[in-house]
């Protein structure tokens, strides 16, 4: 095969599997509002699933994250100029607006995405899915809209303990640099508003929603035994990281430049 | 109950932190001993797959952030009144932070995970004992020759991947913004960074890398419970990969800039 057929085949091959992936994505949101609703319990199941897996990572990355990136370098910039009172209001873009909702998502994908994919595959291998399918159970209604509800609430809510945590991580940082506090808290809550607070919410939300339904996909077409789990999982989670950064992209894009009244100082 | 349970999970973390550090010693001792000089081929095998296997995702998501970095360094030094500096923050933002933090998830996701599913079919498959049986060292010959290769190619990847994120935070900031002039952008960009910033955030980066292959190398070496153990054991790597990227990060930020930031400003 020449260069060129391969790449051609490359290329068709990943925009077949992403036209998949948003065929699922509807077929989840169809089966979902229509009756009946059997994912409660499931649901449920999820979600506790996903939060007793992640909420440790969670803390330790964005504490570290918080304080090492926007804490620590910024820190030294304001200190330079003597004005670390101005540290606050930059933890309003960099935490709120950025770093917690990023790795929000690098831990959601990471850490539950990649156990929704083993999950998923195993019982792919397994042919348990086929099973259902036989016993006429429909497998998106019944495992795939609860696993996608469950990520996505939950990664909207860890977006609230990230920016939390990601601004101790900023609280740490001035009283290492020996700063009072109260400057601090006055710079961050003159600059904070509501619509930084829930553009970072709804775009975490998204970020759940393309990290469950990718980590579904491939999770569900799993295939090629022992090797085919694994490897579902490895592409699962670089797919879901790449499709988080170009949305985050796009959507931080948009929200500054539709609503330029958030980017002023005050 | 959950006081006992607590002791259990940390009793768990640390015995298993003990053993990822014994058996990354002992790859380590292989390379700087000498005998992985047995499989040098083995180890060029590697860094090619690591090459063609890994090199266009890492670059893709650096160049991604380096685009995000470029456009909250625009919007933030507009709104600061001084659209000229934005080099200060893309310059920061890139290099010291995000270009590394960028390099670790992808090492975690694409090289990281694709080792243990790797090494731990292997395993379920009783290749690795078939190793043993030759009477080759299964240690030295997939954890070894693979750390090996990640130190033969990865600074120059990820000194390639930094030139994209810059690239990128120029697109965003002087394209697409064009608040600042090329010129002036790239006169703040490059006075506010200097080679042994370069050669920090190198470190930072290959030290998560090293970490990332040690570990993930470890899961799969210990992969257990058929073919849906690898897939346990490949979301469990990530789990660990993604907290030692972050502790390594914070780490080294506090070590190259903590008592020091470096710029040219300032007394």
């Amino acid at each position: 095969m020449s260069y060129a057929t391969r790449a051609y085949e490359g290329v068709r091959e990943f925009l077949v599997e992403i036209g998949e992936m948003v065929i699922l994505a509807g077929q989840t949101i169809m089966s979902a509002i229509r009756p009946p609703y059997p994912y409660g319990g499931e649901f449920v199941q999820q979600f506790l699933f996903a939060l007793k897996l992640c909420w440790f990572p969670l803390i330790v990355s964005t504490v570290a994250l918080g304080y090492g990136a926007p804490g620590l370098q910024a820190a030294n910039f304001a200190t330079l100029f003597g004005s670390i009172d101005r540290l606050g209001g930059f933890f309003v873009l960099a935490s709120i607006r950025e770093f917690a909702p990023f790795v929000t998502a690098v831990v959601m994908a990471g850490v539950a995405g990649t156990a929704i994919t083993a999950d998923l595959g195993a019982r792919k291998i397994r042919d348990e899915l086929d099973a259902l399918a036989v016993l006429g159970v429909d497998a998106i209604k019944n495992l795939v809209v609860p696993r996608f509800f469950a990520l996505m609430i939950l990664t909207g809510l860890f977006d609230i303990f990230a920016l939390m945590l990601g601004v101790s991580g900023g609280v740490i940082a001035t009283l290492v640099n020996g700063a009072p506090l109260g400057p601090f808290w006055a710079t961050f809550f003159t600059n904070a508003s509501v619509t930084d607070l829930w553009g970072s919410i709804v775009k975490t939300t998204i970020f759940g929603a393309i990290i469950a339904i990718v980590c579904c996909y491939k999770g569900m077409n799993a295939q090629g035994g022992a090797e085919g789990v694994g490897r579902a999982v490895n592409q699962a989670v670089v797919i879901a990281f790449i499709g988080v950064f170009a949305f985050n992209y796009v959507f931080t894009q948009t929200l500054l430049a539709t609503n330029p009244e958030i980017t002023a100082i005050r | 109950m959950l006081a006992t349970r607590m002791r259990l999970k940390l009793e768990e973390w640390i015995d298993a932190f003990g053993k990822v550090v014994k058996f990354g010693s002992e790859v380590v001792v292989d390379i700087f001993g000498g005998r992985v000089m047995t499989f040098f081929g083995e180890t060029l095998r590697q860094a090619g797959v690591l090459i063609i296997g890994s090199a266009v995702v890492i670059w893709t998501l650096m160049f991604f952030v380096g685009l995000q970095c470029g456009i909250e360094g625009a919007y933030f030094t507009r709104s600061l009144g001084a659209p000229a500096y934005a080099g200060v923050f893309t310059a920061w933002c890139d290099l010291r932070e995000i270009a590394p933090y960028a390099f670790g998830y992808m090492m975690c996701a694409k090289v990281g995970t694709g080792i243990v599913a790797e090494i731990g079919s292997m395993r379920i498959n009783d290749e690795i004992d078939a190793l043993e049986v030759m009477g080759i060292d299964s240690v030295l010959f997939l954890a070894s020759t693979r750390l090996l290769a990640a130190w033969l190619v990865l600074p120059f990847l990820y000194i390639a991947g930094v030139g994209g994120a810059f690239f990128a935070s120029y697109l965003a900031v002087v394209q697409q913004i064009g608040d600042v002039s090329s010129g002036s952008y790239s006169l703040i960009f490059w006075l506010f960074q200097n080679p042994p910033d370069l050669l920090f955030s190198l470190i930072k980066a290959m030290a998560m890398a090293t970490f990332i292959v040690i570990i993930a190398c470890y899961y799969g070496y210990h992969v257990t419970g058929g073919p849906v153990g690898v897939g346990t054991a490949t979301a469990k790597s990530m789990v660990a990969n993604i907290v030692v990227v972050h502790l390594v990060g914070m780490m080294g930020t506090v070590f190259f800039w903590g008592a020091n930031p470096r710029a040219p400003i300032g007394g």
